[in-house]
């Protein structure tokens, strides 16, 4: 389980190992020799002591202190203020399957970094949200998780906007250094207030302010060569020769345009040449007064010390990674980008999990800058939406080790964890539910697993999982999700939403289950259970015999109310003679036959009246022998009365 | 100007939202329940903008009023008094201060375990109020009358349907309809003793339940019912057992709807499927003379054409709860954690 940290009720623990596995201590002494292990939904387990030998004597004491245990994984993204950031995302997520399904006809890449760009606009939400709620925090505890989360979705949104650059954006001639420039600047501003306040000032002497020379530095490193030109001409020596010459190196440095009309061969030609223009200034030593102009001009024929000694004064390599681009190899492409990135990092020791991304990023290693974001602890949110983008992007081919082409794979196994892990909540499996419809048919499978499984308290809840599952195709749910609340009514005595559940599962069996149940309530309480679901259900009576028969019988009441006696005799009778009333109901049936035979005008034919003695013969179990006898007495005389009646007309016969 | 949509995701699922009525300015302030989280809460919202560098207002939280279960319904009994069903079987009343709403609800009545399986719990689904009176419903069966100004129940209907009631309905002071999850619907004459239905008519054949019932703002006797399957009912309780007229409208449940205060001709609806929409109810509501020289209020059923339905916002992936109409503004609470203000609608 790729599970970053467990919480045990509401006390945290700290792993002790930290390798390939974790280790957690519990909080208490809960079980002594043995233990056993339940697993629940989703990423949740039950640890309990547990015995081999059944102890015979129980003892109380010993038993007061076996403890369940009940452990779950610790989801970042379940805490309210990143709700807002899986909830947002996922719009955009389905907006990108939408967009990916045009793009299988046409190009669609405006429409990919739009959707990119969305996505970076969420994460700086994200950023600013958190930055909002640590500033309000008191506890310092608090305030020290909710950093923690902002430098990771800083992280995120800078390799997202690296990403977005290096291969969702189409840049003309794939001439990447301008953008690479602007990565550097969005994502790593320094003295760009003190630039702007020196030059608010546009005072002389501005060389006073103890940040200038490192301003003009920073700005050089960030390519921002007017800016620095303009800072330079602050300085009170700004008209000296030095100064001037330095000026005229930064003016007339070659800019490379892919628009430009010059092939990049051209151009290198050029840039050659002004760079040993400038070598030749250095050498000739006429900067050796000005320490920091000579290293302004040593940073711009791109030398490696000069950069290096100047990696001090940045917490990391990305600040110089701009600049060192566009002093040594302006005209770069995407793809060239490896060898800056292994120089830049080489200026000083040490690394960081952010290095190692932006390196294979860099470096056009997809594969390993996935492997490497799924260690970061956001629950798989980061690596799930990148990786979907490069994919639909086309930029994305992962090869495993028999040189099968596994990207799809990834991706989908990708969705498929992050999709069951908010399933597991209690509001966001919705939104887990549209991730898993994205990947079929797997996806779609787990979803009906996980959905059966789902707690149910409300009918609105079910009405809602209903729902949702039919918009996605995933037809198993309504029935047995149905079936499932029939059971439950079923089992409290619940007769009609009993029935009513049966009927919205289509299901024969449960049908036939709640209406048996309704019967024989009524063979004890002579009470009808739901007759207005009964006298308004249409076919749907049709699903089962025992729903059929219920549904007549109810209308035999409904006849009988009304005082429609021959109507109500005729279904009775046809009730008798159909012969699908079951056991336990034909003394009810007969009994009731009682009630029209004793009307002053008959209700029965004659031979109806047959029919019933036949059946009142053939189940003779069925009724006490003394009301049985009062009913054939009954019959005698409705025969009586009916033979008469039927002799005297003929026609009728 | 253009309809505008402002989103705001808030965490939660949004089962109802209610603007709070205002005496003399224009309202800002609303009412929101949430459901389907482990801790549910009525919250109360502004429209501020507090660095004022902005020319947008964005809804702010001022209060938040944790319950038991799900909110399933929120109408107001008074002007800052309204009633909350939860999905636990309780009831509640809460009063928001007049003058300053930063202030926590208050509790006037709690109405405890109203709706019931004996010891079980069960949902109190839905609620109406009309003038301080309460009629609410539950999954029990039951309809219960409540004084929203003493706290008191003063009517139950035991088993007013064998099945679990999903919406409930006004008609006039002593008259209330109810659908159940059939979409059997049964209109109950509160003055009887009886515990049977005055009349009951069923909104269509498919089974399906009946989510939302309202009457016409100006023509009481009409009634419309939206369906589990996303179709529309209307009524003549004139002449009622069969709808009028029924509509196949949206492709998911319709969730709630409501005319547009101003304009009796504007119903607004929102869905399962996501969709908010607005429609046109002028043609449909039109008098006329029938054959009979009876007075035809609904168009007839084969008409279906010229009714008019204009989607407000882009359908979104998950579903709209509810909306609530103020003037040109619309607020809709959806499952996507979100709250939306459409502004500028023309009415």
């Amino acid at each position: 389980m790729n599970s970053s940290s467990f919480a045990f009720g509401a006390v945290q623990d700290r792993a002790l190992t930290a390798n390939t596995a974790k280790t957690f201590v519990l909080p208490d002494k809960c079980f002594k020799k043995y233990v056993g292990c339940a697993w629940g939904r989703g990423n949740k387990f039950t640890i309990y002591p547990y015995s081999h030998t059944e102890s015979k004597t129980p003892n109380a004491a010993e038993n007061s202190e076996n403890k369940l245990l009940s452990i779950r994984q610790d989801v970042l993204l379940f805490r309210p203020i990143l709700r807002r950031l899986v909830n947002e995302s996922n719009g955009t997520y389905l907006s990108l399957q939408k967009a990916a399904e045009t793009a299988k006809n046409s190009d669609n890449q405006v429409e990919f970094l739009k959707l990119s760009r969305q996505f970076r606009s969420i994460i700086r939400v994200c950023i600013e949200s958190l930055q909002k709620a640590s500033e309000q925090e008191l506890n310092s505890d608090d305030r020290n998780t909710s950093s923690s989360y902002i430098t990771i979705f800083f992280s995120i949104e800078c390799i997202w906007h690296l990403c977005e650059i290096l291969f969702v954006d189409s840049i003309p001639g794939d001439v990447v250094m301008p953008y690479l420039l602007e990565w550097v600047r969005f994502n790593f501003p320094c003295h760009e207030q003190t630039a702007g306040k020196l030059l608010e000032a546009c005072e002389r002497g501005a060389e006073d302010d103890k940040d200038y020379w490192d301003t003009v530095i920073g700005m050089i490193v960030q390519g921002r060569v007017d800016v620095a030109r303009a800072l330079l001409k602050l300085h009170s020596q700004g008209e000296s020769n030095d100064f001037k010459l330095v000026d005229n190196s930064l003016r007339s440095m070659p800019v490379y345009n892919v628009y430009g009309g010059i092939s990049t061969g051209e151009f290198q030609i050029l840039w050659k040449h002004w760079q040993a223009e400038c070598r030749s200034k250095l050498s000739s030593g006429v900067l050796s007064s000005q320490p920091k102009l000579e290293l302004i001009i040593r940073l711009i024929t791109g030398e490696y010390k000069a950069f290096e000694s100047i990696r001090g004064r940045y917490s990391s390599w990305f600040d110089l990674l701009g600049g060192w681009v566009m002093f040594t190899a302006p005209w770069s492409r995407r793809h060239e980008l490896g060898a800056a990135a292994s120089a830049c990092a080489g200026m000083a020791p040490g690394r960081t999990k952010l290095d190692d991304m932006v390196r294979a990023l860099l470096e056009g290693d997809l594969h390993q800058l996935i492997h490497e974001i799924q260690q970061i602890s956001d629950n798989g949110w980061f690596a799930t939406h990148l990786t979907d983008m490069l994919f639909h992007c086309g930029k994305l081919k992962i090869l495993d080790d028999h040189h099968n082409n596994v990207t799809a794979k990834v991706r989908e196994s990708l969705i498929l964890e992050y999709g069951s892990l908010l399933m597991e909540h209690k509001s966001l499996w919705s939104v887990g539910l549209s991730y898993l419809a994205t990947v079929p048919p797997e996806g779609l499978r787990r979803a009906e697993l996980i959905l059966e499984r789902i707690p149910i308290d409300t009918e609105a809840k079910a009405m809602r999982i209903v729902a949702e599952a039919k918009k996605y195709g995933i037809a198993g749910i309504a029935p047995s999700l149905s079936r499932c609340l029939c059971a439950r009514h079923l089992q409290a005595r619940r007769l009609g939403a009993a029935l009513c559940w049966a009927v919205r599962a289509r299901c024969p069996g449960a049908a036939q289950r709640a209406a048996h149940a309704a019967l024989r309530h009524y063979t004890q309480a002579a009470s009808l259970a739901a007759r207005d679901l009964l006298l308004t259900a249409g076919p749907a009576v049709l699903l089962s015999d025992a729903l059929l028969f219920l549904g007549k019988y109810c209308d035999f009441h409904r006849l009988y109310n009304s005082r429609e006696f021959k109507k109500a005799g005729d279904l009775l009778v046809s009730l008798i003679t159909s012969k699908i009333a079951p056991d336990y109901f034909w003394k009810t049936l007969l009994l009731d036959t009682l009630a029209l035979l004793e009307r002053d005008e008959p209700v029965f034919t004659s031979k109806d009246t047959y029919e019933i003695m036949l059946c009142l013969e053939l189940k003779p179990s069925n009724l006490e022998a003394e009301k049985a006898d009062l009913l054939r007495l009954a019959l005698a005389r409705n025969l009586a009365r009916t033979a008469l009646a039927e002799g005297e007309d003929p026609g009728e016969q | 100007m253009p309809l505008e949509v402002q989103g705001k995701f808030v965490s939660q699922k949004i089962n109802k939202v209610r603007w709070i009525p205002e005496e003399y300015v224009e309202t800002k302030c609303f009412f929101t329940g949430s459901w389907d989280d482990d801790i549910n809460t009525i919250k109360v919202w502004t429209l501020d903008n507090p660095d004022e560098d902005d020319e947008v207002d964005y809804p702010h939280e001022l209060s938040s009023y944790p319950v038991e279960g799900d909110v399933t319904q929120i109408k107001f009994t008074d002007k800052n008094k309204i009633a909350v069903s939860l999905s636990n079987g309780d009831v509640k009343v809460l009063e928001i201060s007049v003058y300053d709403k930063k202030l926590p609800l208050k509790e006037l009545f709690h109405f405890k375990k109203l709706h019931n399986y004996g010891k079980e719990k069960c949902s109190c689904t839905s609620l109406d109020t009309l003038e301080g009176d309460i009629a609410t419903v539950g999954e029990d069966g039951n309809v219960n009358i409540l004084s929203g100004r003493r706290g008191e129940i003063t009517r139950t209907i035991k088993e007013a349907d064998s099945c679990s009631l999903h919406s409930v309905c006004f008609i006039k002071h002593n008259e209330a309809i109810t659908g159940n999850l059939r979409g059997h619907m049964k209109i109950w004459d509160l003055r009887s003793s009886e515990n049977k239905p005055a009349a009951s008519f069923l909104l269509a054949g498919d089974e399906l339940a009946a989510t939302c019932i309202i009457h016409h703002p100006t023509q009481p006797h009409i009634i419309l019912a939206g369906s589990e399957s996303g179709s529309l009912a209307v009524w003549d309780l004139r002449m009622n057992a069969f709808p009028t007229s029924l509509v196949n409208a949206h492709t998911a449940g319709v969730n709630e709807m409501q005319f547009h205060p101003e304009n009796p001709h504007k119903l607004i609806t929102c869905s399962v499927s996501g969709e908010l929409w607005e429609w046109n109810m002028e043609a449909m509501t039109k008098s006329s003379k029938g054959p009979d020289s009876q007075l035809v209020t609904w168009m007839p059923l084969d008409d279906k054409s010229s009714m008019m339905v204009n989607s407000l916002i882009s359908a979104l992936h998950k579903s709209i709860n509810t909306l609530h109409c103020d003037k040109g503004r619309i607020l809709c609470g959806a499952d996507n954690e979100a709250i939306y203000l459409v502004k500028n609608f023309k009415y």
